[in-house]
């Protein structure tokens, strides 16, 4: 069940890159050559060298985090079920799925490492861990009538 | 016959360029003042560099970028008596390591390492790792550059002090540092979301924090302050301090010998 919901997530988070690589592929292999080398440059990476070990990293992390939600719901005093945490880890992760670079990937595959150390260790507090559900943020005034009584416009 | 050539060239193409740095300080100089070179310091009030010292530091800087031509690109002295040097990304550990224990230099202490962000360049981030070495009593300052995306090696391995240094760069500029042991947060607080000394920061933060008395609890709360975009114009279009112009060039590079 959990196997399927993550290849689920993967699926949705390469399956754009896929495509794209696909398409460079049918393209004569001369021209795909040299447009490549005009559109890219050399970079020094990260940490992971291609797509497959980028993925791999956004697993295991998703992997980590998905382990530790019952000790968190455990440890701290927040009013949310494991089930909750769930569904916030997943649209988390799901909120960058249309990042390709490997680089931006990595990087945010540190960051969330850090949170998680961060997290795990308690070093965060309840209202830290609170803010990703953002249950105080007021809506935005979109239509006439919620603008005018915001006093915008 | 080609070096009479070429000072023939030189004398001819020296006034030209002379010409055109004349006219353009006329463009710009409001005031009319005595138009000459920066004479000796009389004043004071100015510090007065020891030339002695400043060829010493120049020498230096020659000999440092003769025996590692690979990775530094430019030496310069700023402030009149500050050397710096200034290197390619790859070099951190290899110029770190020789400026720590080659025997003529011995910058054992790693005073400080400062970043700084110009958004307008293709490596908008500058790393600069500020050196002393008690033994000549000395200071030297390495300078190289990186972008959002691309690591530093740590020099942790090399000076135990750039543990907390470089975790302080990743905090506020967000430059990852390869092989740092531990490298997380050190000023901003858990959960905080962008890197506060990056130029793209708004002076007023992403978010306000306060403490809310239903929920009893710290909450975090997106912060717009409404204010219509201004674009401030601070220089004045008369020229204020004419006395100023002869001030001392920021940096003044020392050449050196690219022997191929």
């Amino acid at each position: 069940m959990i196997t399927t919901k993550i290849l689920n997530l993967l699926f949705i988070l390469f399956f754009s890159c896929q495509c794209h690589s696909a398409r460079t592929v049918t393209c004569d292999r001369k021209m795909a050559h040299q447009t490549i080398r005009q559109n890219l440059k050399q970079v020094k990476p990260i940490l992971s060298l291609d797509k497959e070990e980028a993925r791999k990293r956004v697993l295991s992390l998703y992997k980590a985090w998905y382990r530790q939600l019952p000790y968190i719901v455990k440890q701290y005093d927040i009013p949310k079920t494991a089930e909750q945490l769930k569904q916030k880890l997943r649209e988390e992760f799901t909120k960058h799925q249309d990042i390709k670079d490997v680089r931006v990937i990595d990087m945010l595959v540190i960051k969330g490492q850090m949170e998680l150390k961060e997290t795990v260790n308690i070093w965060k507090q309840k209202g830290h861990l609170m803010s990703y559900f953002k249950d105080t943020w007021e809506p935005k005034p979109t239509d006439f009538l919620s603008k005018f009584l915001a006093g915008k416009e | 016959m080609a070096s009479l050539l070429r000072q023939v060239s030189k004398a001819l193409r020296a006034p030209i360029n002379r010409n055109i740095a004349a006219c353009y300080q006329s463009r710009l100089q409001s005031t009319e003042t005595a138009n000459v070179e920066p004479p000796v310091e009389t004043r004071p009030t100015v510090r007065k560099f020891d030339a002695v010292q400043r060829t010493q530091l120049k020498d230096f800087g020659k000999y440092v970028a003769e025996c590692l031509p690979k990775y530094v690109e430019k030496v310069q002295l700023t402030a009149g008596d500050e050397l710096e040097i200034l290197i390619s990304p790859e070099g951190i550990l290899p110029v770190l390591q020789f400026l720590k224990d080659h025997h003529n230099c011995q910058f054992a202490n790693l005073t400080d390492i400062a970043g700084m962000d110009i958004p307008s360049r293709p490596y908008r981030f500058e790393i600069i790792y500020n050196l002393l070495s008690l033994r000549f009593n000395s200071r030297i300052r390495v300078k190289t550059y990186t972008d959002e995306l691309t690591p530093v090696e740590s020099c942790n391995d090399i000076f135990k002090a750039a543990n907390w240094y470089e975790r302080e760069i990743w905090d506020m500029y967000g430059v990852f540092f390869a092989n740092h042991p531990d490298l997380r947060r050190i000023l901003t607080d858990y959960g905080f979301e962008g890197h506060p000394f990056r130029k793209d920061f708004p002076l007023s933060g992403y978010v306000e924090v306060r403490y809310d008395d239903e929920k009893k609890r710290v909450v975090i709360e997106p912060l717009e302050l409404a204010q219509e975009f201004r674009k401030f114009e601070l220089s004045a279009p008369w020229e204020q301090f004419p006395n100023f112009r002869r001030a001392l060039p920021v940096a003044e590079e020392i050449n050196v010998d690219k022997k191929e």
